[in-house]
């Protein structure tokens, strides 16, 4: 198809050639086309076909309002080609189709309507109950649009980007462009996004007068012009707004051009005002085969040629019902198209102007007339019909230009909960009620007129500044004034549907339903707009209601009898169009956190693993039962990286209070060199965290948490002494110290080669704390744990000096083949101890008392001032509780997975941990089950997923497993 | 056995072409074709401290005093001093002699509990806003002054040091652990910017300046 050359409106370059590809065969578009455009030009009238019947879809609106060209691109299905700008080897193949888009083998199904009424799925296919698992299959593989691998790895790079703004203005249109340019000319920071690839909106593709001599198009370049040499407004072109949250968070996403360094990218503003001037859209004319590929709106046909350069037919007939309809009629004409007629479903109130430029070109013009019917796999002719008399003509024709009136593009004000109510006088749904610091303007208030469209865009600019605190009170009431001056909202056509059955005239393309199928859901007793949404599913494609959702509720309304100011358009939700989860996920960093000795231990052979928010080390070696790694403790000396482990300085004259309020243990006895193990419990008495507190001076402590605690630690002091006024100071510690757990007989061995300090077993015993430096250099703060059950020392280091140390410890440690272990070797260790892991060994519900460690509950200590002391003394002696046992397994070389239930008749607790003990030989564990279950020699009875029926045995013993006198610590 | 040195979280992959040795940290000063800018600088050795009290008021760290309200910080002798909320502050070391740790209580160490970053030059806050939504051009703000909040999804405490139509230039920590990461997102959010490395030189000459 030949372009339009040298219109001035003309968004593409001609000259610039692109290859891609279409079903396989090669075509050829131009730069700045979309990939629909370049389609069209190359003759392609049938994109794709329908989602239930089958039938043929073409070219219908130029803005991805419904799913007719969806298309795949380049694998990616689902792709709007209205919204794609075309590049260079592209592979585009049409979607839901067998055969070929013009022959496609299911076409047939469009004669099956019948048997497909609204809802059909849940009526039919139910009886016999037989039939319905089968029936389910078969409708799920014909539901849905396009097909995607689930390893299928997305193309492309994204990005994503948090700017700032004091206003944010959705729609770079006349108005939008004017609102940004009253606000950003009081020095605010202004954001303009836009969906198409320029500024200017619906002035940018005509060619009337915005005033004698200077065309709508050139009025828009002037302000996109001004826009853009702002220094403080930043605009996003291609960007499709798509979120609206509390507080003015709006998100969108924009697709990368040429010289971008992304495919598409994310969005996200935090702006102290928003300002919504999204303009028009048509609103479908309904008919019978309202769909037809042929079949387009006004401003398709229009832009098409005018932006695109393309004459979207030979011969036309106009269906409308505006004068925009009107002009597009005229400019097409002038443009080489030839238009049978011109069909205005008013009867009046046409611009005279238009009208008589219509009949100096010998077109005829048929007010009160509307399209009802059109013939052809592509529109072939057009049946239209008076309104008044019914009689009806026939028209060849190959384009069908319709649309029944415009609409507003409200779906961003009701994001941000905007309420809306129709107006009879425009037939649109206007704001009623605007959210605070959120404004509206242009078009979308019915506003016609040009330079009213622009001082709205002022007034809305100057009311955004206001909520941003700028006083612009003088220059807002001259805008105002101004736009009352200037022609207000223009009377707009109210008709829904033609005067037609409706059994092919199409309400939502993306959903294939049909007027008759409203009227079925209607006649089934759905009466609320929303509930026919959901069982007719119109409006629920992935246009989101574009095509469908004033039309519905208008229909409805009607349907009813009722007036149309009682009815409201369905709920639109986020995303406003359809986006990319690769395009939400954005860059995707994953944050993580890694220790000093992240590298030393891969190094090492260690298999890190995400756990939380670190890296850790799980294990050293293929072996996941670490055998070598347990056994080189119990017999010689491990390394463990603990540096995960919560840290925390507490200090001031109330420090003591606040340990002694989080802490379920008497705190004020902690003495110096010695740690002090306890736990903290929730309000509920349920145990949430556990670990040790060393004081390092007066009123001065040195505390660890859990791993998972580390987070919250602070905030759980602040929390629990809100209402006392304590004097006392909190630093989070846990990345500044490094932790090694040297731990096995020959620990002693290997530190003593490092420092001059004494760590004899009497000047540091088990549960000791002391100070000291590693060659004169190093400050360590050393503490005598057991964790694993073996002589150990926890060496708490300044992170940065932890490689220097781990490297020293190897190299100490070379004569006793020192080795590292990983989480699941201390896994096994700690087990065997009995040692447990909240977390692991707990639950929500699991108590101090429940895991068998109410010997730290001081009860001498004020229970209401002691966070979960109350519950706790109100559940110790509560029937029916879970409690935490050891257990051997009947089987001694087989472990239930962790998790795995234990149940009589009913489910009775679960396995917390199960491991086979290289040290004991056997399978041991813990489980949390009912108290009835507790008592030395009860038999458990583990139900393991999969396993048939064949349930797995093992006997409560006590614990702990290993080493019952706590000899091995004490060495 | 090898020679005891602190090592900093972040490690560039760039051939170094100068570095030297400062209290046991090894440190760069200089990459080979650190080129025009923008820079990211690893500061991770430079020594940092909390001061805490509940009469915070009363403290002249370092003979600096504490600004007034969170948010404000104080340049000043080649310290930063950054009020975090009423009872708070960070003290950063940029520029000059390390000075001696204070020996009152209420400071704390906080050298080895964060990364310490920063990151200057043409398109700076181009490379912040893909990464944070913080407002780092607040008009009503001035330079130097204190924000708490994400960056790539990680709590910082970010100080905007550089405000002007050419150039930008900003200080952060977050915990040590994320250094990598953090790291990787910036370089990766500045490359299409010509964000580079640098050695510490290329940030003592910036702070000169300012």
């Amino acid at each position: 198809m030949n372009r339009l050359d040298g219109l001035p409106t003309c968004r593409i370059d001609s000259s610039r050639k692109i290859e891609f590809s279409w079903q396989n065969r090669r075509f050829t578009g131009v730069a700045g086309d979309t990939v629909a455009t370049a389609l069209y030009a190359g003759g392609v009238r049938i994109f794709s076909r329908s989602l239930k019947y089958h039938r043929p879809r073409g070219l219908y609106s130029l803005d991805g309002e419904s799913s007719n060209t969806c298309v795949g691109i380049d694998g990616i299905p689902n792709v709007s080609a209205e919204n794609t700008v075309l590049k260079e080897g592209m592979q585009v193949r049409a979607q839901n189709v067998m055969g070929t888009p013009r022959l496609d083998l299911m076409g047939f199904l469009d004669k099956l309507d019948w048997a497909m009424p609204a809802g059909f799925y849940y009526r039919t296919m139910h009886r016999p109950a037989a039939v319905w698992p089968i029936a389910l299959k078969q409708v799920r593989k014909m539901a849905g649009l396009g097909k995607i691998s689930p390893d299928f790895q997305m193309p492309g790079r994204f990005d994503e980007i948090y700017p700032t703004a004091d206003v944010c203005v959705i729609g770079g249109g006349p108005a939008g462009l004017s609102a940004a340019l009253a606000a950003a000319g009081t020095g605010l920071r202004v954001i303009v996004m836009e969906s198409r690839p320029w500024l200017g909106g619906f002035f940018d593709f005509r060619v009337c007068e915005y005033r004698p001599g200077l065309p709508l198009y050139e009025r828009a370049a002037e302000l996109a012009a001004q826009v853009e040499k702002a220094a403080n407004i930043q605009v996003f072109k291609n960007t499709a707004m798509v979120g609206a949250y509390s507080n003015n968070l709006i998100t969108a996403f924009q697709k990368g051009e040429a010289d971008d360094p992304f495919d598409e990218r994310y969005i996200e503003v935090r702006a102290k005002s928003v300002v919504v001037a999204t303009g028009c859209m048509e609103r479908p004319l309904l008919f019978e085969n309202n769909e037809r590929p042929g079949v387009m709106q006004a401003a398709c046909a229009h832009r098409l040629a005018h932006t695109y350069g393309l004459v979207a037919g030979q011969k036309a007939v106009f269906s409308i019902g505006h004068d925009l309809g009107i002009e597009a009629a005229i400019d097409l004409f002038d443009l080489g198209l030839e238009v049978s007629c011109v069909a205005d479903i008013r009867k009046e109130g046409q611009d005279r102007e238009l009208v008589e430029k219509l009949a100096e070109r010998g077109i005829d013009f048929l007010p009160g007339w509307t399209a009802v019917d059109c013939s052809g796999k592509t529109v072939k002719s057009a049946r239209l019909c008076n309104l008044d008399t019914y009689v009806q003509e026939q028209f060849e024709c190959d384009l069908l230009v319709a649309s029944a009136g415009m609409t507003p593009v409200t779906g961003p004000l009701c994001l941000a909960q905007a309420k809306m109510a129709y107006d009879a006088h425009t037939g649109y749904f206007l704001p009623r009620q605007l959210p605070a610091r959120v404004h509206a303007c242009g078009r979308l208030l019915g506003l016609n007129d040009a330079a009213a469209i622009e001082v709205s865009g002022q007034v809305a600019g100057y009311s955004a500044t206001l909520d941003c605190g700028v006083s612009v009170e003088e220059g807002l009431r001259q805008a105002r004034e101004k736009l009352d001056s200037l022609a207000g909202p223009a009377k707009g056509c109210d008709l829904v549907m033609a005067p037609v059955k409706g059994r092919k005239a199409f309400i939502c393309f993306d959903e294939d339903t049909t007027v008759k199928n409203i009227k079925q859901t209607l006649a089934m007793g759905f009466d609320a707009t929303e509930l026919i949404k959901r069982f007719s599913a119109a409006g629920t494609g992935p246009a989101q209601g574009a095509i469908p959702g004033h039309n519905l509720a208008l229909f409805v309304a009607r349907y009813h009898g009722r007036s149309s100011a009682i009815t409201q358009p369905t709920t639109v939700r986020d995303p406003l169009v359809p986006v990319h989860i690769a395009t939400y996920a954005g860059a995707y960093h994953d944050m993580c956190k890694r220790t000093p000795m992240h590298d030393a231990q891969k190094t090492a052979g260690g298999i890190m693993q995400r756990i939380g928010v670190w890296k850790r080390a799980r294990y050293f070696s293929s072996d996941t039962a670490c055998t070598a790694e347990i056994e080189n403790v119990r017999n010689n000396v491990g390394m463990l990286d603990a540096t995960t482990l919560g840290k925390f300085r507490i200090w001031g004259p109330d420090a003591v209070k606040a340990l002694q309020r989080v802490y379920i243990s008497d705190m004020s006895k902690i003495r110096e060199g010695r740690i002090k193990y306890s736990a903290m419990c929730n309000e509920d008495g349920c145990i949430i965290d556990d670990g040790v507190v060393v004081k390092r001076g007066e009123n001065d402590y040195y505390f660890t948490t859990s791993t998972a605690r580390a987070g919250q630690t602070v905030e759980w002091f602040r929390y629990h002494s809100r209402y006392d006024n304590w004097d006392f100071n909190m630093v989070n510690l846990t990345d500044a110290y490094g932790v090694i757990n040297l731990a096995g007989p020959n620990a002693r061995k290997v530190l003593e080669k490092l420092t001059e300090a004494d760590i004899t077993n009497s000047a540091f015993a088990y549960g000791g704390f002391c100070e000291f430096k590693i060659k004169n250099t190093i400050p360590v703060r050393a503490m005598r744990l057991g964790f694993v059950g073996e002589l150990s020392f926890e060496l708490h280091v300044p992170s940065s000096y932890m490689q220097s140390l781990w490297a020293m410890l190897e190299e100490a440690g070379r004569p006793f083949n020192i080795q590292p272990f990983g989480l699941e070797a201390q896994n096994v260790l700690r087990m065997e101890k009995g040692h447990l892991i909240i977390g692991s060994e707990s639950e929500q519900r699991t108590t101090l008392n429940d895991v068998g460690l109410s010997f730290l509950w001081d009860r001498s200590k004020s229970k209401a001032g002691t966070v979960g002391a109350v519950a706790l003394m109100h559940t110790e002696k509560q029937e029916g509780r879970l409690k935490l046992v050891g257990f051997k397994m009947d089987n001694a070389q087989r472990a239930p997975r962790d998790g795995s239930i234990v149940v009589d008749q009913n489910v009775c607790g679960h396995v917390c941990i199960a491991r086979y003990s290289t040290t004991l030989k056997e399978v041991i564990g813990m489980a949390l089950v009912k108290d009835h279950l507790a008592g030395e020699g009860a038999q458990l009875d583990i139900y393991e997923d999969e396993c048939n029926g064949q349930l797995m045995h093992a006997h409560v013993v006590k614990m702990p497993f290993y080493d019952v006198k706590g000899e091995r610590l004490s060495m | 056995m090898e020679p005891i040195t602190r090592r900093s979280p972040v490690v560039f992959d760039r051939p170094v072409k100068n570095k030297h040795i400062r209290d046991n940290w090894e440190i760069v000063l200089e990459y080979d074709n650190e080129g025009p800018g923008p820079h990211l600088v690893d500061l991770s050795h430079r020594s940092r401290w909390d001061i805490q009290d509940n009469q915070l008021d009363g403290y002249r760290p370092f003979q600096i005093s504490i600004p007034q309200a969170p948010g404000q910080c104080m340049f000043k002798g080649g310290l930063l001093i950054n009020r975090m909320n009423r009872t708070q502050a960070s003290i950063w070391h940029l520029a000059g002699d390390t000075p001696d740790v204070p020996a009152d209580p209420a400071y704390t160490d906080t050298t080895d509990g964060t990364v310490f970053l920063a990151l200057f030059g043409k398109n700076g806050f181009a490379i912040a806003q893909k990464l944070s939504a913080l407002d780092f051009l607040e008009p009503s703000s001035r330079a130097p002054f204190l924000l708490q909040g994400p960056f790539a999804h990680v709590p910082c405490q970010i100080v905007v040091m550089e405000k002007t139509a050419e150039s930008a230039g900003i200080l952060l920590t977050c915990s040590r652990g994320y250094a990598r990461d953090m790291v990787h997102a910036i370089l990766d959010a500045g490359r299409q910017f010509g964000l580079l490395p640098a050695g510490e030189a290329a940030f003592s000459n910036w702070i000169e300046k300012l």
